[in-house]
């Protein structure tokens, strides 16, 4: 498994082409595919959109993203980081975003490469470049 | 020594800060400052409970005026966490206060007391949101309370998915 994390439009797809090879019409996006649909991807995007859905649909993000490591072991991740702000007012705003922490821990964990990419620049906070 | 662990939500802190006290021997406080109100708090605190069972954690809960902790020198202290404290000492009543001083000079006092500090402290100000006066005070207290605590810290750790990744000193 492998992972690609940032800010929002940081340039994490790019890097996911440039440095995997793969092609963005490809990727599931967690943001509209269907859920079942990531157990088989070679790439996934946008995931932290995909377990704000998951909650929404009643279904535990944490187990599905525990399935997900589970099944999918060479799957690249790609999903935003959101939780370096304020704690929200609204609770549900407050679950999804602990809930996307937690979904992000388990998939580094899982993962042989984390890359962080701020300004387009990767940066590999897991494995390296000549690893995985 | 002392070091100082931050992140955003959910990203590890806590785990990492309880492995750097896991090889130290003697006596262990972890200092509270979460005031137990509400639904999240207790389900919070309740976490944290199930984390540090069976670790010999003795629990001090202070959640203003750190410097006045009373615990035996040489002890091993776990602050969790700085972002509470912070709200703690700033909203009191109808009243805005800037506490940024007083808690950075109540960790300093605290660590004289301490063989081994890990302090727990939250990344607020990357949202890219417009808050209300008062909430943007407090990003800026928590910004300048985690500068200067950096800067006597022997270690400063930023915790990102589960990753430790380090900033100053050195990783466990």
């Amino acid at each position: 498994m492998k992972m690609i994390i940032g800010g929002a439009y940081q340039g994490k797809i790019g890097c996911a082409v440039r440095l995997f090879g793969k092609s963005e019409e490809n990727m599931v996006n967690g943001n509209v595919c269907d859920f079942e649909e990531v157990f088989t991807a070679d790439c996934i995007k946008s995931y932290h959109k995909m377990i704000a859905r998951l909650i929404a649909q009643g279904v535990d993000p944490v187990q599905f993203t525990k399935r997900l490591c589970e099944t999918n072991k060479d799957v690249l991740v790609i999903m935003d980081e959101i939780g370096c702000g304020i704690v929200p007012l609204v609770k549900a705003e407050r679950v999804r975003r602990e809930a996307v922490g937690r979904c992000g821990c388990l998939i580094a964990a899982a993962s042989d490469t984390v890359i962080r990419v701020i300004c387009g620049i990767p940066d590999y906070i897991k494995g390296g470049p000549d690893e995985g | 020594m002392i070091t100082l662990v931050t992140g955003g939500t959910k990203c590890g802190k806590s785990s990492y800060a309880e492995k750097i006290l896991d090889s130290f021997t003697g006596q262990k406080y972890y200092i509270a400052t979460m005031n137990p109100v509400g639904d999240d708090a207790e389900a919070i605190i309740a976490r944290h409970v199930q984390m540090r069972c069976g670790k010999n954690y003795v629990t001090v809960e202070r959640f203003r005026d750190i410097g006045e902790t009373d615990i035996p020198k040489g002890s091993g202290v776990l602050l969790e966490c700085v972002g509470n404290l912070c709200a703690n000492e700033m909203f009191v009543g109808m009243e805005i206060l800037h506490p940024a001083d007083k808690i950075v000079t109540g960790i300093k006092q605290l660590s004289e007391k301490t063989a081994e500090l890990v302090i727990v402290t939250n990344e607020v100000g990357s949202d890219g949101n417009d808050y209300t006066p008062d909430t943007m005070a407090y990003i800026r207290q928590m910004a300048f309370i985690n500068r200067r605590i950096a800067e006597f810290a022997d270690n400063v750790v930023e915790c990102v998915y589960g990753i430790p990744l380090l900033r100053k000193g050195k990783l466990i």
